[in-house]
């Protein structure tokens, strides 16, 4: 319970209309975009709409005062319950927080407030042909401090990496209030822990990032889209392997499994001859046409060594825009297919992914669900999505069981939990499985030395 | 945990918001959310509310009548949903839930729904208009354009009806010939507000045909939008039948167009009223979309620089894109305006409603139409020319605003 007093005490410092207290208001901030079921118990006591890192510390400062749990939130794009704040409290929506600071060219390197929109950090760059390649399929709408507090990944990964390979420094506000800068610009830096990284991917526990320096890299002048098709799943998978130890680094690698193609085949009244395993959309990008064409070239020939049935190489714009149709279209043609689904996030070496495309499909047939998968095969991280009608009795106990079987077999490989999402609160009853307890341990004392209390986004993570 | 008892209304809720995947996309384009920046603005936010009285976590109270009161009904999040969740048919059987549960969907828009309901009541009230507009404010205000004295008192809380959509419908497929019965289907909006407009869309269409003047009633919208769905239904059954002998029924408004082609959904479970109401609604069209079937050319060419602001009801609603601008490309040079498809704000009575909300999304529509440097932004849609012409008014005459009848 928050006393009327220290609302007050919070209205005073943003301002009483940057503060929700009506329980329907205060209910649009109980969810995100994970599967975690409605509850009264998720809805904040008082929601807290901030500006400046000023009024974040002086709000942080009365929460430490008086034990109030704070869940930092962006735009609730996150999936797996990250931002939700599941111990009451205040929930604190960092979205207004959108001023560019600077772009400092010659460094090449762009200074943000966390509620800047990703796509409007990519757009501010690229007007200078800057580049910020960090791509989560929600950054059109997800915020930087959301993509650093999860350490956000995206298509472009398997070339240009994902958020923390960009992340030079952050202003971060502790948990009694403190503000504190890490890292900076200079590029070789070892003052001190780096606690630039400790902060990234820190879903919200250790701090509440307010600001963030991040690095960014020339544009790339030219792109083309390929698509190829496989009649083997593994020989898809060769294809990615060979193209990237030869040096054919594509700028994304998208795979889709035989469930996935027909999915949107059906959905979009596409013609997909069922006898194609999988389907690689391939973006490659560089410097010149001529470039472009050395690449794709490269690629097909490799692919044809792989006994692919078809490569399409996008000859004009429109050709690319449908052949990433069929990616982007994905998510919601696969939706379609099922009340309900169930999206994972798991990530595995590379050379595992057709093994655990196989160990996935086991699973499906065991417990008689449809489990469709796609994912970054250039970096390992797989989605599969379980598609499922929770209404049904039993159903639910009956995807929870495959879910539980799927992590293992992301384990079993030298794989892990998460890629992308982060732990939240969906993946929290694996992550023993995957760090054991002593890393359970370590993870605890490192939140008990930054947030003593344990204020910030409690019932996360372990 | 699910209520057990869901009402009707609700179960078809259920269905369309829980394909809701909570991703966010709607809050980068919902004018509302533009404007006031919480979550129960947004789609999201209204979606999940629903799914909340549908799984009893939250409670149903004014409050949360509030917040599905609290949207434009302009389907922009639909459109850029990657779901296609159709949160405006959502909102509206919320509506109609809670208007159930009270045994009312409240004083205000029952007695607008009384009004409109009346066909000498709403003659009456145009009636009183014409005098009012006679009071010298036609010197001030040509072309048929809104007094701003009426809204400011506002008039219109009476008298233009709430928006209302539904699911997009497509364009009408009857094909035109020279022997085509055509009706005028005259919306009350319309009729109260821009006789002059009206005249204007009768001239044109003596131009092709001998148009029926029909004594229609409301098309029953603001009654759909407010809970008031067995007026809608009473009301659409008589225009159904008033218009049985015609082959073609023109509105030129966009909301009555988008409502009238609706109609046949509405009785698609009726073993009696299902064959006429989908006859009836395939032969609707609107101004724009008849005209240019019916290889209409604008009776002059003007040099004035006319831009189109696109109803909500016109563009999502129906798919009527294209016409209107092909028309006015023959009428004079067309500039088409940054977000020309963005609602205006006013959304049947939301103006009325939520003043400063709408207001505020209004001052962006205005600085697209000044950017453009049109002289005249042409709609067809009178709870849009009410808006626009507020817009006119604030950038200080800088440019005007016309139906579309009275500029081709």
């Amino acid at each position: 319970m928050i006393t009327e007093e220290i609302k007050l005490k919070v209205r005073d410092i943003v301002g009483s209309e940057n503060v929700l207290e009506s329980s329907v208001d205060c209910f649009g901030y109980s969810y995100d975009s994970s599967f975690v079921p409605m509850s009264a118990d998720n809805v904040p006591d008082l929601v807290v709409i901030p500006s400046t890192t000023e009024e974040i510390a002086a709000v942080m400062a009365i929460a430490h005062e008086h034990s109030i749990p704070v869940t930092p939130r962006g735009t609730a794009s996150g999936r797996t319950g990250g931002c939700i704040p599941v111990q009451g409290g205040i929930s604190l929506a960092l979205h207004r927080m959108t001023k560019i600071i600077e772009l400092d060219e010659r460094n090449m390197m762009i200074t943000v407030e966390a509620g800047v929109r990703t796509v409007d950090v990519y757009n501010f760059c690229a007007e200078k042909d800057l580049f910020f390649p960090p791509d989560p399929a929600s950054w059109k709408y997800s915020t930087i401090g959301g993509n650093v507090g999860e350490n956000a990944g995206g298509m472009r990964a398997v070339k240009y990496g994902v958020t923390s390979n960009y992340v030079m420094g952050l202003e971060v506000v502790l948990a009694d209030g403190s503000i504190i800068n890490t890292g900076g610009k200079a590029i070789k830096n070892v003052t001190g822990y780096n606690l630039t990284q400790l902060f990234t991917g820190s879903e919200g526990t250790l701090g509440v990032i307010t600001k963030a320096i991040l690095r960014l890299i020339p544009m790339p002048k030219v792109r083309n889209t390929m698509q190829l098709m496989f009649p083997s799943l593994d020989n898809a998978c060769n294809t990615i392997h060979k193209m990237l130890m030869s040096g054919a680094v594509p700028a994304a690698a998208e795979l889709m499994d035989r469930i996935s193609l027909q999915a949107v085949a059906r959905h979009r009244k596409l013609d997909i001859n069922p006898s194609i395993e999988a389907c690689v959309v391939v973006e490659i990008d560089g410097e010149s046409n001529e470039d472009l064409q050395k690449q794709a070239a490269k690629i097909d020939m490799i692919a044809n060594e792989f006994e692919v049935a078809e490569v399409r190489i996008a000859a004009s714009q429109q050709e690319v825009d449908e052949i990433w149709a069929i990616r982007r279209g994905l998510s919601s043609a696969i939706g379609a297919m099922a009340p309900n689904r169930l999206g994972e996030d798991i990530s595995v070496p590379r050379d595992a992914f057709p093994k655990t495309v196989r160990l996935i499909r086991k699973i499906a047939e065991k417990y008689n669900l449809t489990i469709a998968v796609y994912g970054h095969a250039g970096d390992g991280n797989i989605h599969p999505s379980v598609l499922c009608d929770l209404s049904k009795p039993g159903e639910e106990h009956k995807v929870h069981a495959a879910v539980d079987e799927i992590f293992d077999a992301a384990l079993s490989v030298g794989g892990t939990l998460s890629g992308e999402h982060g732990i939240g609160i969906t993946k929290r009853p694996h992550i023993a499985k995957a760090l054991g307890e002593s890393g359970i341990n370590a993870l605890k004392m490192v939140k008990q030395a930054f947030d003593p209390k344990g204020i910030l986004n409690p019932g996360k993570v372990w | 945990m699910k209520n057990t008892d869901i009402p009707p209304f609700l179960k078809n809720v259920d269905e369309i918001v829980s394909q809701c995947d909570r991703c966010g996309t709607c809050l980068t384009v919902c004018p509302l959310y533009g404007v006031k920046d919480i979550e129960s603005s947004s789609a999201r936010g209204k979606n999940n509310i629903a799914r909340g009285l549908i799984n009893g976590v939250v409670k149903p109270s004014p409050d949360v009548l509030e917040v599905v009161n609290f949207c434009l009904l302009c389907r922009t999040c639909v459109d850029n949903c990657p779901s296609k969740v159709k949160t405006d048919d959502a909102m509206i059987s919320v509506r109609q839930y809670f208007a159930d549960k009270n045994g009312s969907p409240g004083v205000k828009y029952k007695a607008l729904g009384s009004l409109m309901k009346n066909r000498t009541l709403v003659k009456f009230s145009a009636g009183a208009l014409k005098v009012l507009r006679k009071i010298g404010m036609n010197t001030i205000v040509p072309h048929g354009m809104a007094p701003e004295e009426f809204t400011r008192k506002q008039y219109l809380a009476a008298f233009a009806g709430p928006a209302i959509l539904g699911s997009s419908v497509k364009t009408s497929p009857i094909a035109l010939s020279n022997k085509s019965k055509v009706a005028y289907f005259k919306g009350c909006g319309m009729g109260m507000m821009f006789p002059d407009a009206v005249e204007g869309t009768l001239a044109i269409l003596r131009t092709l045909t001998d148009p029926q003047i029909v004594d229609n009633l409301c098309c029953g919208l603001p009654h759909l939008a407010h809970g008031l769905c067995s007026d809608f239904l009473a009301m659409a059954k008589e225009n159904i039948s008033l218009f049985e002998k015609s082959d073609v029924i023109v509105s030129d408004c966009a909301s009555c167009s988008g409502s009238l082609k609706h109609i046949a959904a509405y009785f698609a479970d009726d073993p009696v009223w299902k064959d006429r109401a989908a006859a009836f609604s395939r032969k609707v069209m609107g101004i724009s979309e008849y005209l240019f079937q019916a290889g209409y050319t604008p009776q002059w060419r003007g040099d004035a620089k006319l831009t189109f602001h696109e109803p909500c009801h016109l563009g999502r609603g129906q798919g009527i894109k294209n016409q209107p601008r092909q028309l006015l490309k023959a009428a004079g040079n067309f500039i088409e305006m940054k977000g020309a498809n963005v609602c205006c704000g006013g959304a049947g009575s939301f103006h009325v409603d939520y003043p400063d909300i709408a207001q505020s999304i209004l001052d962006k529509k205005r600085i697209n139409i000044e950017s453009s440097g049109a002289d005249i932004v042409v709609t067809e849609c009178p709870t849009c020319l009410v808006q626009l012409n507020k817009a006119a008014a604030r950038s200080g005459g800088k440019f005007k605003v016309m139906h579309i009848s009275q500029v081709i």
